[in-house]
């Protein structure tokens, strides 16, 4: 899956940091911001393969910035990664209603967020091929 | 003699018999059924016709008495001279004697059982009265209803909720009495009496003049020979309960998101430093800066969610004595600069011209001016000024402290939140980090513990000035402060 375009969105810049390096030194291409107005703004002009997203954030949360790439024509197919440090206020409908494709409780590991991303990727690839 | 003490004993009998059942009858003629209260004033015509029988019995025994006397007053006056045989007189006497002393002895006992009964009376009226008294001064909202759901009784508490006049609407069906935006309680009080449940409870929600309110609502059913001969409802107001333990659920959210957001960080770079993900020295040396941050950072959160804790539960132990604030405001603006300097930002103090002695914790008012100066450092652009200035006001008896900056200012929809636990302005997360509970403490150990004031006023792009008072203390120990 190298190649791939990955938006990581998170008010934490620490996080940013760590995470595209991990993403990087494994062959992604990394796009970042800072809040979720921020995101959708970069993900209607970068076109990412995939967004990662933290749940809270200023002026846009992560669930309001999937929201409304599910809204938008040319980015509803976008799957979304969401991280989240409140792992109990996402059920499972919830996901699955908001087109969430996966949830990952902070503190998270880098490897199992990479793992997560490839696996989603994979099944994109495959979904599309058939 | 014998049959004549019998008809006497048997009368007492028949009289006590009679005064108890209208003893007993009585407390609860008033607060039961229509069909009941026949069956009593049936039971209360044969303890009357008992009790008259008895009368009769007593009046016959001392008839029979009174033809005794008569019968020797007769035999008396039949012989002047004297000839009688004197021992059949004094074998009359004595039957005589002993006849009055059996009917005092029975007149004695029925006046001690009389006084008895009146005393168990008056103490069952008594205890009436008492639980009466117990449930109209109640908080709980209690009514009770009878088997037809006429209302029986409702105390203040009911009559307030419900908008009814008990007096008026006693008596009448429980649907006419009270408004239709209470008809789920009315039916709850419907269905368990007709399906006979011992106990309900349920949650119910009532639109008040000062917003909805949650009620914990316990209907029961009174049993009488296995009918449902009434029901009580109690109601008690758990709105209060209920918004203290969403503001709890709300804090160990907001505690947890918090103390997780720092973990995350140092739980990523610690894996990425031990799979060797940090290719140079420099790259290695920053991860283990931020972990060291992060570290700090999860530390200054840990003692302030204890600190406001502690304050909020009173367990905080606070050492008053006479300071002066431009000592301590000195202290802290030197343990800023290094910081302001590095920003580029100008920190300057103005003292006041009278001493400026108040009584407070040095450790805590240290903490509230460290906080505040350094919120003015960190959201204050380069180049910009931060200003610190005391006044003595003599004639309110405080010492004001103003922290000015020409940062990047506050919303006015959010001035009002910015002491508030855990709040961030959300314009402003890009300018700096922070645990949003720094204000907050300033304003739990200002106002809380040193029965201060707290201030803030702001302008978007000009810059923000927070603020606090504490009384003089000259004023404080002369106990006139406000």
């Amino acid at each position: 899956m190298t190649g791939k375009k990955v938006l990581i969105a998170d008010d934490e810049i620490h996080i940013i940091h760590v995470v595209a390096i991990k993403l990087r030194n494994n062959g992604y291409e990394v796009i970042a911001a800072n809040n979720g107005a921020e995101a959708y703004e970069l993900a209607c002009s970068e076109h990412p393969d995939i967004v990662v997203t933290d749940y809270q954030m200023p002026f846009v949360t992560g669930i309001e910035l999937i929201e409304k790439l599910r809204k938008n024509e040319a980015t509803r197919h976008i799957p979304a990664i969401l991280l989240t440090a409140r792992s109990f206020a996402i059920t499972q409908e919830m996901q699955e209603t908001l087109g969430v494709q996966e949830c990952l409780s902070k503190p998270f590991s880098p490897k199992e967020l990479l793992k997560t991303i490839e696996d989603i990727l994979y099944q994109r690839a495959v979904a599309v091929k058939n | 003699m014998r049959r004549q003490r019998r008809l006497v004993w048997a009368a007492i009998a028949m009289v006590m018999a009679s005064l108890c059942i209208a003893a007993l009858t009585g407390p609860f003629h008033s607060g039961i059924g229509v069909g009941w209260r026949n069956h009593l004033v049936a039971w209360r015509l044969i303890a009357c016709c008992i009790g008259a029988v008895g009368v009769i019995f007593l009046g016959l025994a001392y008839h029979r008495l009174a033809g005794a006397i008569a019968s020797i007053a007769r035999q008396l006056s039949c012989d002047p001279a004297g000839s009688m045989d004197l021992q059949a007189i004094e074998r009359a006497a004595g039957t005589v004697q002993t006849r009055l002393q059996e009917g005092q002895k029975a007149l004695h006992t029925l006046e001690a059982e009389l006084s008895d009964l009146r005393i168990r009376s008056q103490l069952s009226d008594r205890q009436k009265q008492h639980t009466e008294a117990i449930i109209y001064s109640l908080r709980d909202a209690v009514v009770v209803v009878d088997e037809s759901d006429r209302l029986l009784m409702a105390n203040v508490a009911a009559a307030q909720l419900f908008g009814f006049d008990p007096a008026q609407a006693t008596h009448k069906s429980l649907d006419q009495s009270i408004d239709p935006a209470y008809k789920d309680f009315v039916q709850l009080i419907q269905c368990s009496r007709q399906s006979a449940t011992e106990a309900t409870r349920r949650e119910m929600q009532f639109a008040r003049p000062d917003g909805p309110h949650t009620f914990d609502t316990i209907v029961s059913c009174v049993f009488e020979r296995d009918q449902v001969s009434g029901v009580v409802a109690v109601l008690h107001d758990i709105t209060r309960e209920k918004e203290v333990s969403q503001m709890k659920n709300d804090f160990v959210s907001h505690v947890s998101h918090e103390l997780k957001t720092p973990l995350a960080s140092i739980t990523a770079y610690s894996e990425m430093l031990a799979d060797g993900e940090a290719d140079d020295e420099q790259t290695r040396k920053e991860f283990y800066q931020v972990i060291q941050g992060q570290a700090q950072r999860l530390n200054r959160l840990i003692e302030d969610i204890l600190n406001v804790s502690r304050i909020e539960s009173g367990l905080i132990k606070v050492q008053k004595e006479p300071v002066s604030l431009t000592i301590l405001i000195e202290q802290q603006m030197q343990m800023i600069k290094g910081f302001a300097e590095e920003k580029g930002i100008t920190v300057t103090g103005q003292k006041p011209i009278v001493y400026d002695q108040v009584l407070a914790d040095k450790d805590m008012i240290s903490q509230v001016i460290v906080n505040l100066l350094s919120n003015a450092v960190k959201y204050t652009p380069p180049g910009g000024t931060v200003r610190i200035e005391t006044e003595v006001n003599e004639t309110e008896e405080v010492v004001r402290v103003t922290v000015t900056d020409t940062g990047v200012g506050i919303p006015a929809d959010e001035i009002a939140h910015v002491f508030d636990k855990f709040y961030r302005v959300s314009a402003n997360n890009k300018q700096a980090k922070g645990t949003g509970l720094g204000l907050n403490l300033v304003k739990q150990i200002v106002e809380k513990v040193h029965d201060g004031r707290v201030f803030v006023t702001s302008q978007v792009g000009v810059g923000s000035t927070f603020g606090f008072e504490l009384p003089l203390a000259a004023a404080e120990l002369a106990g006139t402060t406000r």
